[in-house]
């Protein structure tokens, strides 16, 4: 066998060019702090690498499950808040265990409304996760007293970030939560690359493929889609622990329904099932986002006019890119 | 001798018509049973209920004499009942060669593995290797199974019914839309795997079906007309009525 990468079953290498790639991109995001003076981009760097996760998470859901999720946002704001309250009221220094803290709550939310909404499919499943977001951000929205209401989460304390006993510094520095963020995304990234590479991201790829054929084969179907549905709740409570301490605050227009839909944006734009594309899409979101609102307070309509060319001239978003110049250049 | 399954007085209404109409159907060890009956007859209905796709209106199905009325689908292919589907039900962007192997790690387990690779579950990489050369589908492991002929997706579609071990394999219409030359493989191909398992085949090609079943079932209306060996359905009076009408 002199070709061993295309015979199925025997275990792909990655190509040397892609590691050395992703390494390149690893350091050059790490570097870029200390080499840029910039405050502006560094911040907006660490939102892109904070929405790409979250993206990611959706990616999960939507590319490799095939469920349709229009406020993944919910589970990161959730999350978000949780961190916040616990920073806040509890312990204004023990970031691990606030972090721990938002990822469980997040997931002993996320468990029945899953467990309501594998029960459906298609169409109705989107909708539930519309109609409960929706109620997630009106209890964050209404409840006053807990969170804030409409100004949102105030008053964060700026805990010292400390990763593997090395103190990287407070987290009120931005190159600091930068870098943590920068570590946490991609080991994230990795894990959730190895589970969709396991057995059980190939029984998530056998769902989204065909969901009739899946249980005729003998897979538990609204079993497996409540895992998927578990991993990308806890991969956007992840996103959501990120986000509060690199901005030190959250309002409820983070898991408002156009927050949502902006986040599957992100997705669309990047490209389905392939993980990287989320974080592609994410970067391309918030740039275009953050450009355009710097010449018309009416950001939303220009962005708007960005997505629907893309959908129409790049239907398989930036992922998909490279094979459409494959394409080209044969023609 | 125990029965391998048997249902008992089986229906199934879809409003007020009864597709399925108290059918008694066993199945013993190994061989090959064919459904027959004109269009409408409630064939697939039968398989449906059966395999678990719809639930039963009333009756009983017992396989190896437990009661499985109306257990979920998932749980019947893991006793060993599975199925293929008239039109083809394929998982159409994994590559050939994955659409069995997924099939066969649900058989086998290790689906809760989240940080292995898949490759780390080597018997079930055997096994489906094994079934690939079996099929002959050697050389189109790596493709997309969209991207295959109508007739290998059809010959993917038993495939994967096999890939799960199956004591009993139902096979609805295999044969549907391919060339006599494809249909002959086909054919081939379950009477090499009537010989290890149960397998119920239901089935327009009347040729086939009388040269290779062992038993045969009538259906007619939902209900069960004649029940025999091709020889004596051949020449009973109620099945030829059915199809062909009665003699004036």
């Amino acid at each position: 066998m002199e070709n061993t990468t295309n015979i199925p079953g025997i275990k792909k290498r990655s190509h040397p060019l892609k590691i050395v790639m992703v390494i390149l991109i690893l350091i050059g995001l790490a570097l870029f702090p200390f080499i840029s003076e910039n405050r502006f981009y560094i911040s907006l760097i660490n939102e892109m690498m904070i929405y790409g996760l979250l993206a990611m998470s959706l990616d999960v859901l939507l590319g490799y499950t095939g469920s349709l999720s229009f406020m993944h946002n919910a589970y990161m704001g959730i999350s978000a808040y949780i961190v916040g309250l616990f920073l806040i009221h509890l312990s204004p220094t023990s970031l691990w265990l606030a972090c721990f803290a938002g990822i469980i709550f997040t997931s002993v939310v996320a468990l029945p409304v899953g467990w309501v909404q594998v029960r459906t499919g298609g169409l109705a499943f989107a909708l539930l996760t519309m109609a409960f977001g929706m109620m997630f951000h009106t209890i964050v929205w209404k409840w006053y007293d807990v969170t804030g209401g409409d100004d949102g989460l105030m008053g964060m304390p700026n805990p010292d970030i400390i990763l593997f006993g090395w103190n990287l510094g407070n987290s009120g520095n931005p190159i600091v939560i930068y870098i943590f963020t920068l570590i946490i995304v991609a080991i994230c990234f990795f894990l959730t690359r190895r589970i969709i590479n396991s057995p059980f991201g190939a029984v998530l790829e056998a769902i989204r493929e065909n969901e009739d054929r899946a249980s005729f084969v003998g897979i538990n179907v609204r079993r497996y889609k409540l895992l998927g549905w578990m991993l990308a709740c806890m991969l956007a409570s992840v996103a959501g622990a990120l986000f509060i301490l690199y901005k030190g605050y959250i309002g409820p227009t983070t898991m408002s329904a156009f927050a949502g839909a902006g986040v599957l944006m992100m997705v669309l734009l990047g490209g389905m099932g392939s993980l990287w594309g989320a974080f592609v899409g994410a970067a391309i979101f918030i740039y275009i986002q953050d450009y355009i609102s710097t010449m018309t307070e009416h950001w939303e309509i220009y962005l708007g006019l960005v997505v629907i060319f893309l959908v129409l001239f790049l239907p398989t978003g930036f992922v998909g890119l490279g094979e459409h110049l494959k394409r080209f250049r044969k023609a | 001798m125990e029965e391998l399954l048997c249902t008992e007085n089986l229906c199934r209404s879809f409003g007020g018509v009864m597709a399925t109409n108290r059918v008694c159907f066993s199945l013993n060890k190994n061989g090959l049973t064919s459904i027959i009956g004109p269009n409408g007859a409630g064939k697939t209905t039968f398989i449906n209920v059966v395999t678990g796709k719809i639930g039963a209106s009333s009756g009983k199905i017992l396989y190896k004499g437990k009661d499985i009325t109306n257990k979920p689908t998932h749980e019947l292919v893991k006793m060993g009942i599975c199925r293929t589907f008239q039109i083809n039900s394929i998982f159409e962007n994994l590559s050939v060669f994955e659409n069995l192997r997924i099939a066969r790690q649900a058989k086998s387990g290790g689906s809760l593995r989240i940080f292995s690779s898949k490759q780390s579950l080597k018997s079930v990489t055997e096994k489906t290797w094994a079934l690939v050369e079996r099929l002959g589908l050697k050389d189109m492991a790596a493709r997309p199974a969209k991207n295959l002929a109508y007739g290998d997706q059809r010959v993917l579609e038993v495939a994967i019914a096999m890939a799960g071990d199956p004591k009993i394999l139902f096979l609805d219409e295999p044969t549907a839309g391919m060339s006599p030359g494809e249909t002959r493989h086909i054919s081939e191909l379950i009477k090499d795997l009537a010989k290890d398992i149960c397998v119920v085949l239901v089935e327009h090609d009347m040729d086939m079906v009388m040269s290779i079943s062992d038993q045969i079932t009538v259906l007619q209306d939902g209900c069960t007309i004649a029940e025999g060996t091709p020889d004596e359905i051949r020449n009973n009076q109620q099945v030829r009525e059915a199809y062909l009408g009665k003699e004036e």
